[in-house]
Parts: structure tokens; C-alpha cells; sequence
């Protein structure tokens, strides 16, 4: 047994400027993903503003620049949006930021198992940032969108395909790295006494998440390699004048790119967990079973993504077969929408910020899932396909359950992490106000999709008037969701001065409450090597081992 | 909105069978109409018991502080496991059953190909026809604004006999379209290199949109036709009976080259 040993005092983030650029220390390498997230969902969220104003009127308001038309500024716009809050916003928020500050904390680990190799990781998403901002310089405007379909992605209207398929690799790099890391870091440095059923759902959700990147990113790789030999070096996976296929490039790309939403959605599932037990001082029911259909959905996950291609020229047997597998998704999801609502059953609920993002983020996701079943029915598929439904219904998903999570847990370890406390007040008006704005924007983007069957990705459209109508309820919809958004940054930026965290306020028996200082220290934990109890578990509120709040 | 609500509008249709706008928007309609009250009733069946507890298991000071020790319960969790597997059968087999109906032309339906091109359409008649409808013609250049049906030149717009099924075979001359008859709500890619297959009939009289639906760049968006549907015999005197193809309008553009060689 190694004598106990007590890591220096102080806090994670005191350093200097050239300790933040060569760290290899999980927290701020954590910590620059998240920044580097956030700076990016700021100018997407910007994008997708002026997407919103382009689309409130018919006819095209922006302006030819440049020697292109308004619609490429549009298309630049739209792919910019796509691309940046998928890649930046919702895989790197949680593979990038949120895994690796919380993850060796959770499991009562020093650092990840690589430390340098999650630098590397870093630096590669950093390389890759740098070029999204290249994109900015109209010569360089890319106009594929973030999927890039062959063979527009090799047409000299798209933009630079060179450039594109850079961006991918680069961050494909970033992602495999950092997938390896957190599964190596998962299963080998768990502190003793933490078994596979004593893990916080979200370290499973990562685990989850990261088995996903792991065996999906190679096929994303593939795909955009073959899009880079046809273009410039003559090969013709995709050319169909010289017998490619462009269809091949869809199932290269969906078979990564539909799991890729698993990585964005579980760890925001994993969130909401870790919330509503604290919240309500109460294990989360069906532990077994909740961690259980995080890897069940992504191993179905796998199994779905034809349902892309629905209307893309497969062949019959093969829609309805993967109509069928779509579907069975909503069956793990269903269990886990199921058991957070028994959670709450005899609780004791804690009305705060992160809760109500949590709450609305599950209610919200309920939206989201049962607006999915239509496009993985076939019949339904065939008529909504490609239209602004489906660009309604994942924002539901991804703008609003992925988001409200991530607040969430901005909000929920805000104190361990800065070591202040937030304001309540603008916390809670923040989320009433995102809660209205986004349901006015993505509801009516779902009825003009579903009722009017208007096409996605139109800046333009025939000046019907009840089409008008709808656009321009969504623009106000969009506004208000901005306040909500700047008034969370606000709340963000001003609670760094905010009054003095204690070390566990929530009073939470997870490991990153229970066994560190608020701020964490550099060394993460009180003491060393990390314990835990027989009977200890994240969510064991009835045992005391969290403090009584 | 003065338009009657989206759910009446469905309910409406479902129970209506006769007075059918178009198909297969009809069957389209009946699995839509399907799947809206199933879900309506889940998400009740769900926010309902979420939301009272939310309220009831609120915190309050001294009498409700700490969360009862309940860990789970398999035989609850096995019901919830098992019942969302048989709606899952139940709406996937309900979508099969109409989808069936959705790709299948009926017998004795007019063939028509299309080919789509950046950025229009173009249309080829049994005997030979042929109808263009190319982005800038759909669109006021004045106003940069797009023109309504009626404004649109009728040369470029694609006349279809009323109450006869159209099939529909589509390929593309250089990227990936998608031809959408909005009003039929029936949509399939129009793929370089392959030929899909679709079809749809319209029973009343009118002018129809079809919108491209699948994104290929600058005019994606106003790549768009009109269907003219007119009485079968109105459509078989604009048909004619030779072949030969009409001229094309002048202000067109050549469609860009889609893959350098």
C-alpha cells in the first residue's frame, strides 16, 4: 500500500502562458477545447443568424461579392453553419472539452492515459480550426456543405476541395486520437474500487461515444481520401462517366456521419443523468439498464445509416430494411427517456439552472425523438425528405437537447471548474427565454417542412404568403434565442468574479464533487491513491456519501 | 395562418377518401396521419406523469429533502422495453405497407424522363417532346424575386395529363439532383450515372410546383419547374404527334461541367 500522499494546494488553471500552450495536463487541454468549441458555436450561431434573416423574405437579400452571387455567400454561409456547429460545437464540447476535464476526475484518475497524444489531439483540432478560419476569404469560400456530396464536392462551384478534405483529415486525426485516449483512460486507469457498474453514466456515454469515433472516423477518412485522388489525381471512385458511383461516397460518409450524431447526443445523455440525481437526491433508477442502452444505441447506431439515402436511388428492400434497424433505435432511447422520468418519482427536486436545462433538454429531446420516427418511416420519408422538417427535427435534437445538456453542465460544474458560483437569476432567465426562442424557431421549421413541404438549404423561395408567414415567425423565434445565448455568455463572463464556490455544493457522491478542492488542484484529487468504498457509487445519495445541502 | 390547422387537415384527409388531390400524397398522408397521433399520445403518456412530478417531488425545506432509495424495477423496465418494440413493428410495417403502394406505378401510367442539369430540367415525352425549364425562367430578374406559376412562360413548364398516373424516370447530367413534385409529396434523387424511378397523378387541373430538392450549388434554390396538369385532351393536342424537340430559349446558359477530365 504507497503511503497517502497530499498533492500540492492551489488550482488547475494558475500558469503561465507557455505552461497553457505545451500543457499536456487533461484539464486545460480540456479546457482549450472548450474555448476553442464555444468561440466556434458563437460564429456558427452567427451564421446561422444571418441564415434566418436571408430566409425571412423571398428573393435574395445578400449581396454578389467578390465576382460570386449572393446565394454562394448563402450556400458559404449555410455550409460554415453546418459544419462548425457538428464538428466544433457538438462532437468537440464533449469529446474535446467536457470528456477531458471530467472523465479522470470522475473515474479518480491523475490524467488521461496519453497525455501527449491528447495535446497532439489538440493541436490538430487547433490546425483544423485555423483552416475553418481560412474559409473566411471569399476565394476560399467551400459551398459542399459540411456532408459534401460527390460529385458536387469535385464541381469547381463547390470551393476547394483540397481545402475540405484537409479540414477532415485534420480533425479525423484530432478525433481518433482522442477517441483512443478516453477508451484507454476508461477501461486501465480507473482508481480502485470503481468496477464497470460504479461508473458515472457520462464516463460510459464517453466510452460509448468514443467506441463510435473510434470505428466510424476511418470510414469519414476513406471517404473524403477518394473525394481528394478523384479530383486531383484522376482516379473515379465517384465519377460515373468513367464507372464510379456517386452513391458510394453517401454510404462511406453516412456510415460515420449518422453514428457521429450518437457522439453528440449520448455524452449531453449523460449529462442530464448526472443532473437529475443530484438534483432530486436520488440514485438514477435503472442504473444497469441506462448504461446498458448507451451502448445499445450505439451499437445500433451502425446499423442506420441508409436512412440518409432513402430517397437517393437504393433499392427498395434495402429502404425498408433500414427503416426497420432506424427504428429500433427509439427503443433504447425510449428506456432511458423512461427511467430519468421514474427518477424523478419520490424525489426531492433542486430547482437551479443546470436542472431546468436538464428538464428541458429531456422534454425537448422527447420532441426531437418522436419527430425522428417519420423519417426513418419510409413512406413518410419519401415526402419530407430534404425538407425544412428534417432541418427542424434535428435541431430539436442537436440545437436543443445537445445544447440544453451542454448548458447544463456548464452550469452544473461551473464551480468546480472556475471555483465561483454563477448567478441563479440570469441562469434561470436565460433558460426560459432559450426554452420559448428555440421551440418558436424549430417548431414552425418542422410544420413548414411537414404541412407546406418546403425544401431545405432555399434561400429563396416562391413568395406564397402563408410560406412568408412561417419564415418570419422562425426569424423571431431566432432573436430570441439569442438573448438567451448572450445572456448565458454574460452570466458566464461575470460569474469568474462571482462569489466563492464551496467543494461540493451540490452535494454529489460522484468522485469530482466528493474528492477534490473547488477549483480542482493541479494534481486533481485530496489525496492519493483514490478510494472508494465497497458500497460507494456515483449516485448512492442514500448512504451518505455526499454532504447534506 | 387562416389555414385550417395542419392536424384537422390530416384527420380530414384520412377519413375522406374520395376528392384526392394527388397521389401518392394520399398514402403519404394516411402514414403521416398514422404516425402524428402516435406520437401526440407518447409524448402525453410521458410529459403528463414528468411534469406532475416535477411539481409533486418538488424541495421544500424539512419535508421533502432527500429522495427515496428506489433503484429500479425490472419487471417496469421490461414493459417499457417491450411495448416501444411493438409500436417500433407496428409503424415500420404500417410505412412498408404504403410504401409499397408510394413506388409502384399503376398500370397504363404516361412515361416522362428527366433529366436534371445545374440548373434545370428537362423533360422527354414518349414521342419524342421535349420541355426545358431552365432556373432563370422561373425567376424575376428585376425583382431577383421568384415568379408564381401563372407568370411563368408556359413553354417551359411540363404539361401532365389530369387523373392519369406519370411515371417518372430520372437521371442527371452531371451532379446529384433531386426531382420533388410538391404537391404529390413524392421525391426521388436524380442520380449521374443511374436511373430512378417514380411516379405520382394529379386529379384535379392546375399548375404545380417541382422543386429540386437535393443541394447542388448557386441555384439550387430557385431550380424549380411547373407541372401544368390539364385534361387528358387538352394534353394530347399539346403533345402532338411528331417527334422533334423544341427549340430552346434563348437567354439559357450551358450547364456547367461537372467533373473536370
Amino acid at each position: 500500500m504507497a503511503v497517502a500522499h497530499v498533492p500540492p494546494a492551489g488550482t488547475w488553471y494558475g500558469a503561465t502562458l507557455k505552461e497553457w500552450v505545451f500543457t499536456t495536463d487533461h484539464k486545460k487541454i480540456g479546457m482549450l477545447y472548450f474555448i476553442t468549441s464555444l468561440v466556434f458555436f458563437i460564429v456558427a450561431g452567427l451564421f446561422g443568424l444571418i441564415i434566418r434573416f436571408e430566409q425571412t423574405a423571398p428573393g435574395i437579400q445578400l449581396p454578389g461579392m467578390f465576382g460570386q452571387e449572393g446565394t454562394d455567400l448563402y450556400n458559404y454561409i449555410l455550409t460554415g453553419h453546418g459544419a462548425v456547429m457538428l464538428l466544433w460545437w457538438a462532437v468537440n464540447v464533449w469529446m474535446g472539452g467536457f470528456a477531458n476535464f471530467l472523465v479522470p476526475l470522475m473515474i479518480g484518475a491523475r490524467d488521461v492515459a496519453f497525455p501527449r497524444l491528447n495535446a497532439f489531439s489538440y493541436w490538430s483540432f487547433f490546425g483544423a480550426s485555423l483552416l475553418v478560419l481560412l474559409t473566411l476569404i471569399p476565394g476560399n469560400w467551400i459551398k459542399m456543405l459540411w456532408t459534401g456530396y460527390a460529385p458536387y464536392s469535385m464541381n469547381d462551384n463547390a470551393g476547394p476541395t483540397s481545402l475540405y478534405v484537409l479540414i477532415v483529415l485534420l480533425y479525423s486525426i484530432s478525433s481518433t486520437g482522442g477517441s483512443v485516449n478516453m477508451i484507454t483512460t476508461i477501461v486501465s486507469m480507473r482508481a480502485k474500487g470503481i468496477g464497470w457498474t460504479k461508473l458515472n453514466l457520462f464516463v460510459h456515454a464517453i466510452m460509448a461515444a468514443s467506441l463510435i469515433q473510434l470505428f466510424g472516423v476511418p470510414s469519414l477518412m476513406g471517404s473524403v481520401i477518394l473525394l481528394f485522388t478523384d479530383k486531383y489525381l484522376g482516379t473515379n471512385f465517384y465519377n460515373p462517366l468513367l464507372g464510379g458511383d456517386p452513391l458510394l461516397y453517401q454510404h462511406l460518409l453516412w456510415f460515420y456521419s449518422h453514428p457521429v450524431v450518437y457522439v453528440m447526443i449520448l455524452p449531453a445523455f449523460g449529462v442530464f443523468s448526472e443532473v437529475i440525481s443530484t438534483m432530486s437526491r436520488k440514485p438514477i433508477f435503472g442504473y444497469i439498464s441506462m448504461a446498458l442502452a448507451i451502448y445499445a444505441i450505439a451499437f445500433v447506431g451502425f446499423e442506420t445509416w441508409v436512412h440518409h439515402m432513402f430517397v437517393s436511388g437504393v433499392p427498395d428492400w434495402l429502404r425498408v430494411l433500414f427503416s426497420y434497424t432506424t427504428l429500433f433505435v427509439g427503443v433504447p432511447t425510449g428506456i432511458k427517456i423512461f427511467n430519468w422520468v421514474a427518477t424523478l418519482h419520490r424525489a426531492a427536486i433542486r430547482y437551479n439552472t443546470p436542472m431546468l436545462y436538464t428538464f428541458g433538454g429531456i422534454l425537448m429531446f422527447l420532441i426531437g425523438g418522436l419527430t425522428g420516427i417519420p423519417n426513418a418511416m419510409v413512406s413518410i420519408d419519401l415526402g419530407i425528405s430534404d425538407s425544412l422538417f428534417i432541418v427542424g427535427h434535428f435541431h430539436y435534437v442537436l440545437g436543443m437537447a445537445l445544447t440544453f445538456g451542454a448548458f447544463s453542465g456548464i452550469y452544473y460544474w461551473f464551480p468546480k471548474v472556475t471555483g465561483r458560483m454563477y448567478s441563479e437569476g440570469l441562469g434561470k432567465l436565460s433558460f426560459w427565454l432559450m426554452l420559448i426562442g428555440a421551440n418558436i424557431m424549430f417548431f414552425f421549421q418542422m410544420y413548414i417542412g411537414m404541412a407546406n413541404g418546403m425544401p431545405r438549404r432555399y434561400p429563396d423561395y416562391p413568395p406564397i404568403p402563408e410560406w412568408v408567414q412561417l419564415m418570419q415567425i422562425q426569424t423571431v423565434g431566432a432573436l430570441i434565442m439569442t438573448v438567451a445565448i448572450l445572456l448565458s455568455l454574460i452570466n458566464w463572463i461575470k460569474s469568474l468574479k462571482g462569489p466563492k464556490a464551496e467543494d461540493n455544493p451540490w452535494g454529489s457522491p460522484s468522485l469530482e464533487w466528493s474528492m477534490t478542492t473547488t477549483p480542482v488542484g493541479p494534481n486533481n484529487f485530496k489525496r492519493y491513491p483514490v478510494e472508494v468504498p465497497e458500497d460507494w457509487h456515483p449516485y448512492a445519495y442514500f448512504k451518505g456519501y455526499h454532504a447534506h445541502v | 395562418m387562416r389555414k385550417l390547422p395542419f392536424l384537422l387537415l390530416l384527420a380530414g384527409i384520412a377519413m375522406a377518401k374520395e376528392d384526392v388531390l394527388a397521389y401518392p400524397r394520399a398514402f403519404w398522408e394516411n402514414s403521416v396521419t398514422v404516425w402524428f397521433w402516435v406520437a401526440v399520445a407518447i409524448y402525453i403518456i410521458v410529459a403528463v406523469p414528468s411534469i406532475y412530478f416535477m411539481i409533486k417531488y418538488r424541495y421544500r425545506p424539512k419535508e421533502n429533502e432527500e429522495g427515496a432509495h428506489i433503484e429500479g424495477n425490472t419487471a417496469i423496465e421490461i414493459v417499457w422495453t417491450v411495448i416501444p418494440t411493438i409500436i417500433v413493428l407496428f409503424l415500420g410495417t404500417y410505412s412498408f405497407a404504403n410504401f409499397v403502394k408510394q413506388r409502384n406505378a399503376p398500370e397504363g401510367a404516361l412515361e416522362i424522363k428527366v433529366t436534371a442539369f445545374m440548373w434545370g430540367w428537362e423533360f422527354e415525352y414518349p414521342n419524342g417532346k421535349k420541355v426545358y425549364t431552365f432556373f432563370n425562367q422561373v425567376s424575376d430578374p428585376e425583382k431577383n424575386m421568384y415568379l408564381m406559376p401563372e407568370k411563368i412562360d408556359d413553354s417551359a413548364k411540363a404539361y401532365v395529363p389530369a387523373g392519369k398516373p406519370v411515371k417518372v424516370y430520372c437521371t442527371s447530367r452531371d451532379v446529384i439532383h433531386s426531382f420533388f413534385v410538391h404537391e404529390a409529396r413524392v421525391t426521388e434523387d436524380c442520380v449521374p450515372g443511374r436511373i430512378t424511378k417514380m411516379w405520382f397523378q394529379f386529379n384535379k387541373p392546375g399548375e404545380y410546383w417541382v422543386f429540386c430538392r437535393e443541394y447542388c450549388g448557386t441555384w439550387h434554390s430557385r431550380m424549380a419547374s411547373v407541372l401544368k396538369v390539364v385534361p387528358q385532351e387538352e394534353f394530347d393536342k399539346w403533345l402532338g404527334g411528331q417527334a422533334g424537340q423544341q427549340a430552346q430559349p434563348e437567354q439559357v446558359q450551358q450547364p456547367a461541367q461537372p467533373v473536370q477530365q
